[in-house]
């Protein structure tokens, strides 16, 4: 269990939620820098309050969660810049009135803080996140005119344009094609290699990231598995999470029932 | 009709009516961006309730105003973050029961009062120097603040929690807005009333809407389009002796309409209804 490595996130007996409702329960878990950790469950099994703990959205109720070096007991905000945030889709507005470089400009803004005008380091900035996601050629479209993959892209690039250490994307692949899907996964995985940028990927789709993460986190209230994907996709431990939702083929291959259909 | 333009009446109307649709129609792409338009109605109503109870207790109108529209906003922006109610809702509730407080102390004055009736359907042709000071002081302050925290207001319209996670203090520019509506109702009640303000506040920024894919475009032709109105507006109530506050309007919504018809969205629209 010893790693010579510091843990950039921590988690310490951790607790989540509201009177009354508890999101997530008793997480201990440690996340490493340059880690690419996919984050699994059922649905609302915790994982989007796993994502708004780190993010600095959620105090803990009971325990501790330490980010970088800070106890985030307390919710701060000076370190929130260093983690970049893809949100569901449907929570922003796709067709709100904002060129593509308006909306990665964004996410220099906390970065910046109050009272600085963006400059032209920041636009240079904005635009190399863009060229890294390869959308530099659309600056200047209308962000509601691109393709739901485009969008995707775009947002990426919002986060990658706060310089962030962690990159979390939560259901990045949620509403797209099959090749849109592959190819914002690619991404995430480029991004990965090529800016060793430590990534917090939530999804439903095993089968689309069991292959790329270095651990698989498998939630449904408490944490159930975080350890390489070989280690957590086994019957006897995917069963106790997901019952009679998980089917496993002969080729080994695990499905579990896609419940964004069942809406 | 340049002869209109040689009264000092005339020039303050026009000042007060180009300060107060440039003021409206600025706020307003942040208040219709973040979904905030039934606020600005819930507002106005509000503060002349404020204006009224001053009437009555021989108070300082305005100051009443701002307390009111103040105390309305907050009261709006503490419910929908606590999740407690929709904002609909309780804005509706606020509403209508600010507006019943203003009948109520209508009911209660002694005298018919005409000044509180220029408040409801407003008169900026008898703006008079004091109040253009009053009104000149406030847009400054309001516009002042919108452009010092532009970057955060434009992030929290476009996706409050967004905001909030990459470390802008969301909630604070939030109350800051509300803040900033409540203060351009009070300013602007004297020229276009209670009712139409709310028209001055959406009207502009929605007709921009129809019209660009920026937000810094959005920001100028709405403010264009508000100053124009509002100078042309009270050019033609002087001119054809009409109500400024409804010239105004009526002509802000020609061409809203005007836009929403010639507008690229439109079109685009229409096209990807055709291939679906």
């Amino acid at each position: 269990m010893l790693d010579p490595r510091e843990p950039i996130i921590r988690f310490e007996h951790a607790s989540f939620g509201f009177p009354g409702l508890i999101a997530l329960k008793d997480i201990s878990l440690a996340i490493y820098d340059g880690e690419f950790v996919g984050v699994i469950g059922p649905n609302g099994s915790g994982k989007t309050t796993l994502c708004r703990a780190v993010l600095g959205l959620l105090a803990p109720v009971e325990g501790h969660l330490h980010i970088f070096d800070c106890a985030c007991n307390e919710l701060r905000c000076h370190h929130r810049a260093k983690i970049g945030y893809l949100p569901q889709k449907g929570v922003v507005d796709r067709n709100f009135p904002v060129t593509v470089l308006e909306t990665v400009m964004m996410g220099r803004y906390g970065a910046l803080g109050l009272f600085k005008r963006p400059g032209k380091k920041d636009r240079d900035i904005a635009q190399e996140a863009l060229a890294q996601v390869g959308m530099a050629s659309h600056k200047n479209h209308a962000l509601g005119q691109l393709s739901g993959g485009q969008q995707q892209r775009v947002f990426i690039a919002r986060a990658l344009a706060q310089q962030p250490k962690v990159l979390i994307l939560d259901e990045p692949t949620t509403g797209l094609d099959i090749t849109a899907q592959h190819n914002v996964i690619e991404l995430v995985q480029q991004l990965h290699d090529e800016l060793k940028l430590t990534v917090l990927l939530i999804t439903h789709d095993i089968n689309m990231i069991r292959s790329r993460v270095d651990r698989l986190v498998l939630l449904k209230t408490r944490l159930f598995a975080a350890a390489p994907p070989a280690e957590v996709l086994k019957p006897e431990i995917l069963h106790q999470v997901y019952g009679k939702d998980l089917v496993i083929t002969e080729k080994d291959l695990v499905i579990v029932e896609d419940y964004h259909h069942h809406h | 009709m340049l002869d209109l333009l040689a009264y000092d009446f005339m020039q303050r109307s026009l000042l007060a009516a180009a300060m107060v649709g440039g003021l409206c129609s600025v706020i307003g792409v942040f208040v219709v961006l973040r979904g905030l338009a039934f606020v600005g109605a819930g507002t106005s109503h509000a503060a002349f309730a404020g204006v009224t109870l001053g009437y009555l207790m021989g108070w300082p109108p305005l100051l009443l105003a701002i307390v009111f529209g103040l105390a309305t906003v907050w009261i709006t922006g503490w419910v929908e973050e606590r999740g407690r109610m929709k904002l609909d809702v309780s804005i509706g509730i606020l509403y209508t029961a600010t507006m019943a407080l203003g009948i109520l102390f209508i009911g209660l004055m002694k005298n018919y009062n005409a000044e509180v009736y220029g408040y409801l359907f407003g008169s900026v042709l008898s703006v008079t120097p004091e109040e253009l000071s009053v009104i000149g002081a406030l847009t400054v302050l309001v516009l002042g603040l919108l452009l010092l925290f532009s970057k955060e207001l434009y992030f929290i319209a476009f996706d409050q929690e967004m905001a909030e996670a990459s470390g802008v203090p969301a909630r604070q520019i939030f109350f800051l807005l509300l803040t900033l509506v409540a203060l351009t109702v009070v300013v602007s009640l004297k020229t276009v009333g209670a009712i139409l303000v709310f028209a001055m506040i959406l009207i502009p920024a929605s007709t921009a809407y129809q019209l660009t894919h920026s937000l810094a475009t959005l920001t100028l032709y709405s403010a264009t389009i508000g100053i124009f109105t509002s100078i042309v507006g009270v050019l033609i109530s002087a001119f054809w002796d009409v109500p400024s506050g409804p010239a105004i309007v009526l002509l802000a919504t020609t061409i809203f309409f005007i836009a929403v018809f010639f507008s690229p969205k439109r079109e685009r629209r229409t096209r990807l209804v055709h291939t679906h």
